[in-house]
C-alpha cells in the first residue's frame, strides 16, 4: 500500500516541485533582469534625452528630414525624444535577449543565436536608411532650389521625384541587406525604374512632341546664344 | 612664397622695389585688355613718370591670346600728351595664378608681387573695361601714395537698374555695419596701399567664396573692419565688355552674399559697436555722363519671386518670422504696377536670412539660394519704383533704403543674438 502510494502519489509530486525547483530560480532571474532591465532602459531613456538636449540635436537635424518625418508621425515631441526612445528601445531588445538567454532553454538559446548574427545587418539597414534620408532630403532641396532659380513651373514635381527614387533606392538596399523579399524586391525595382523611364519617354514623345523635336534640334542643330541677362547685378 | 613662380621670383628680385604695382586679372579677355593695358599705361606714364611702376597680368589660364595682348600693348605718348622729358618704361609682368579659378585667386597673386616688390601702391582694374582712362590710375593711386590712404573704392556713375545687388544689400549692409558710406563696395577697380596688400595675403580665406565674386566684398569689408584709412575715387560712368557668359547670378548672388555674411561672423566684435554712418572721402570731379540703356523684364522677376515663395514656403517657414512671411505674401498678390516689396519688409528679410546664416539654421548654401527669388522680386519692385525716377531721384531712394536699414539695426542685433544661442 504503502509503495503504491509512493508511486502513484509522491513520486510525481517529488518530479514536479524537482522541476518547479529548476524553473522557479530561472523565472526569478528572468523577472529580475526584466525589473532591473526595465529601470535601466529609463534610465538610459533620461540619460540619452539629457545628452541629445546638450548637444542640441533637435537643431541639427533640422535641416535633413529627420525631423519633419518625426512630427509626422505624432508619436514623438523631438528628435530628442525619438532619439531617447530609440536607445531606450534597444537597451529592451538586449535586456530581453539577456533574459532568453538566461532561461538557457534549446528554443530561447536558437533564438537568441539568430537574433544576435541579425544585428549587423540590422544596424546596417538602420543606417543605409538614415542616410539615404538625409541624402535624398539634401538633393531633393538642391533640385528644388536649382529649379526655382531656373523658373521652372515643375521645381516641386522634380524635387518630388529625386526624393521618391532616392528613397526607392535607399528602401531596396536596406530590405536587400535585412535579406527580405530579395528577389521580388529588385525585381519590383527593376520594373518600377523602366516603368518611370518609359512612361517619361513616351509622356515627353508624345505629349510634348514639339519640344522634343525643338530640343533634339537643339542639340544636333548649332544652337542660338542664350538669352542673356541684361542686368549687371554687382 | 610659394604663390609666385620661380621664374616670375627670379624677374621680380631683379626688379628690386617699384612704387606703384598695377594689378589687372584675367580669363579670356584678349578683345577688351590691350585698351585696358595701355590706359593703365599710359596713366602711369603721365601721372606718375617719377614713381617706379610695373603692370601685372594676374591670368587664369587664357586660350584666346589675353597673354600675347597684354605683351603686345604699347603707349601711344603722342595720344597721351606726355610732355614730360623722360618717359619712363613700364614694365609689365604676365603669369598665371595658382588656386581655385576666380578673380580673387587673381588678386592675390597680384598682392604677393606687391609685397615681394615692396610696393606703396597696388591698383587693381578689371579687364573687360571699356570705359577706362589713364586718369583713373591716377584717382585710384594717387590718394594712396599722397594723402595716405589705405584702400580706395570706386565711385561710378551707373544706369539707375545696375548694379542691384550693391543698391538692396551690399551698399546699405557695409554702411550699416561699418558706419562707412562707401557707395560701390563692390565695384571692381580699387587702389590700395602696399600695406593693406600684404595683411590681405595673412588672411586665410583664399580657398573659400573670396578666391572668387567675393573678393570685392571681402576687401572693402576688411578694409574698414580693420580700421584702415579708406576713401572713394570717382571714376566716371563703367562700361564692360558683355558680360562672362559663365557668370550666372546664382553663383554671383551666393558667392558676394555669402562672403558678406561671414564677415559679418568675423567681426562681429566691431559691427556690432557700431551705431551711425559717416560720409568717407571723396576724390575725383563728379561729372555726368551719357550711360547705356538696361532693358528690364518686371514680370519675370515678377514670376520668380511668386514661384518662390509657393515652392520654397517650407524652407522660408523654416526660419523666417511669420510675420514677414506674412508681408511677403501680401506683396505677392499684388497684380500689374501695383507690385511692391516695401523697404522695411526688405531690411527685415535680409536680417533675418543674416541670422539665420549665422545660426546655421539651414544648409549655407541653400538659405543663399532660397534669398535669389526673393532678391529678384525686390529688384522687380526697384524697378517699378524708380521707372520715371531720374538719377538723382534714383539715389534719394537708395539712401531712404539704407536709412532704413540703419533703422533697423537692433532688429538685426536682436535676431542675430538669438541665433548666437541657438548655435
Amino acid at each position: 500500500m504503502h509503495g503504491i502510494l509512493e508511486k502513484t502519489i509522491l513520486e510525481p509530486f517529488d518530479r514536479l516541485a524537482q522541476q518547479i525547483a529548476q524553473v522557479v530560480p530561472v523565472l526569478v532571474t528572468v523577472f529580475f533582469i526584466l525589473l532591473v532591465g526595465a529601470a535601466l532602459a529609463y534610465l538610459v531613456r533620461r540619460l540619452t534625452h539629457g545628452a541629445l538636449v546638450l548637444l542640441k540635436f533637435d537643431r541639427l537635424v533640422a535641416g535633413t528630414g529627420l525631423s519633419g518625418a518625426i512630427e509626422r508621425t505624432a508619436l514623438f515631441r523631438s528628435p530628442s525624444e525619438f532619439g531617447a526612445r530609440v536607445a531606450q528601445g534597444t537597451v529592451w531588445v538586449f535586456i530581453i535577449l539577456f533574459a532568453l538567454s538566461a532561461a538557457g532553454t534549446q528554443v530561447t538559446d536558437a533564438l537568441v543565436a539568430r537574433f544576435v548574427n541579425y544585428i549587423p545587418d540590422f544596424v546596417t539597414a538602420v543606417l543605409v536608411l538614415l542616410l539615404g534620408s538625409a541624402v535624398s532630403q539634401f538633393l531633393s532641396r538642391s533640385a528644388l532650389l536649382a529649379a526655382v532659380n531656373a523658373q521652372w513651373a515643375e521645381a516641386r514635381f522634380i524635387a518630388g521625384s529625386v526624393r521618391v527614387l532616392l528613397m526607392s533606392l535607399t528602401v531596396v538596399v536596406a530590405l536587400e541587406q535585412l535579406r527580405i523579399g530579395r528577389t521580388a524586391l529588385l525585381v519590383s525595382f527593376a520594373i518600377l525604374f523602366a516603368g518611370i523611364v518609359i512612361a517619361g519617354a513616351i509622356a515627353f514623345g508624345l505629349g510634348g512632341r514639339d519640344l522634343a523635336r525643338d530640343w533634339l534640334d537643339s542639340r544636333i542643330k548649332a544652337r542660338p546664344p542664350a538669352e542673356k541677362d541684361p542686368l549687371q547685378h554687382l | 612664397m610659394t604663390l609666385l613662380r620661380e621664374d616670375l621670383r627670379s624677374r621680380l628680385d631683379e626688379m628690386e622695389e617699384v612704387d606703384i604695382v598695377a594689378g589687372i586679372p584675367s580669363f579670356n579677355n584678349a578683345r577688351t585688355i590691350a585698351h585696358v593695358v595701355r590706359a593703365v599705361a599710359g596713366g602711369l606714364a603721365k601721372y606718375f613718370p617719377d614713381r617706379k611702376s610695373v603692370i601685372v597680368n594676374s591670368d587664369g589660364g587664357s586660350t584666346d591670346g589675353t597673354h600675347e595682348a597684354v605683351m603686345g600693348a604699347d603707349i601711344d605718348h603722342d595720344s597721351l600728351l606726355l610732355v614730360s622729358h623722360r618717359v619712363p618704361t613700364i614694365q609689365k609682368i604676365t603669369t598665371p595664378y595658382h588656386g581655385i579659378p576666380g578673380k580673387g585667386s587673381a588678386f592675390r597673386t597680384i598682392f604677393a608681387v606687391t609685397e615681394r616688390l615692396n610696393a606703396k601702391a597696388c591698383v587693381v582694374v578689371d579687364s573687360d573695361l571699356r570705359s577706362i582712362t589713364p586718369h583713373w590710375v591716377e584717382l585710384l593711386a594717387a590718394p594712396v601714395l599722397d594723402r595716405g590712404f589705405d584702400y580706395i573704392a570706386p565711385f561710378y556713375l551707373r544706369h539707375k537698374y545696375d548694379g542691384t545687388i550693391t543698391n538692396s544689400i551690399i551698399y546699405p549692409m557695409t554702411r550699416t555695419l561699418f558706419g562707412r558710406r562707401i557707395r560701390q563696395p563692390i565695384g571692381g577697380d580699387f587702389g590700395l596701399s602696399g600695406k593693406v596688400a600684404s595683411r590681405f595675403l595673412t588672411k586665410d580665406v583664399w580657398e573659400t567664396d573670396v578666391a572668387r565674386y567675393g573678393i570685392d566684398i571681402w576687401m572693402t569689408l576688411t578694409a574698414m573692419a580693420e580700421g584702415f584709412r579708406v576713401g572713394q575715387s570717382y571714376l566716371g560712368a563703367k562700361l564692360h565688355d558683355a558680360k562672362d557668359p559663365g557668370a550666372d547670378l546664382t553663383a554671383m548672388f551666393r558667392q558676394v552674399v555669402s562672403s558678406l555674411f561671414g564677415l559679418m561672423e568675423t567681426y562681429e566684435g566691431v559691427w556690432q559697436k557700431v551705431e551711425s554712418s559717416e560720409h568717407v572721402p571723396m576724390f575725383g570731379l563728379p561729372f555726368d555722363v551719357g550711360l547705356e540703356p538696361i532693358p528690364v523684364d518686371v514680370e519675370r522677376m515678377k514670376r520668380a519671386y511668386q514661384q518662390g515663395l509657393r515652392d520654397l514656403d517650407g524652407i522660408y517657414r523654416s526660419f523666417l518670422s511669420p510675420s514677414t512671411i506674412e508681408g511677403l505674401v501680401g506683396a505677392a498678390l499684388e497684380t500689374g504696377d501695383g507690385f511692391r516689396v516695401p523697404d522695411a519688409l526688405w531690411v527685415r528679410l535680409v536680417y533675418e536670412f543674416a541670422a539665420a546664416y549665422h545660426g546655421k539654421q539651414l544648409d549655407r548654401d541653400h538659405l543663399l539660394q532660397s534669398l535669389i527669388p526673393l532678391y529678384l522680386g525686390r529688384t522687380g519692385s526697384f524697378v517699378l519704383d524708380v521707372r520715371e525716377a531720374d538719377a538723382v531721384m534714383v539715389e534719394e531712394k537708395i539712401e531712404v533704403l539704407a536709412r532704413e536699414f540703419e533703422a533697423q539695426k537692433p532688429y538685426l542685433l536682436e535676431c542675430w543674438d538669438v541665433a548666437s544661442k541657438r548655435r
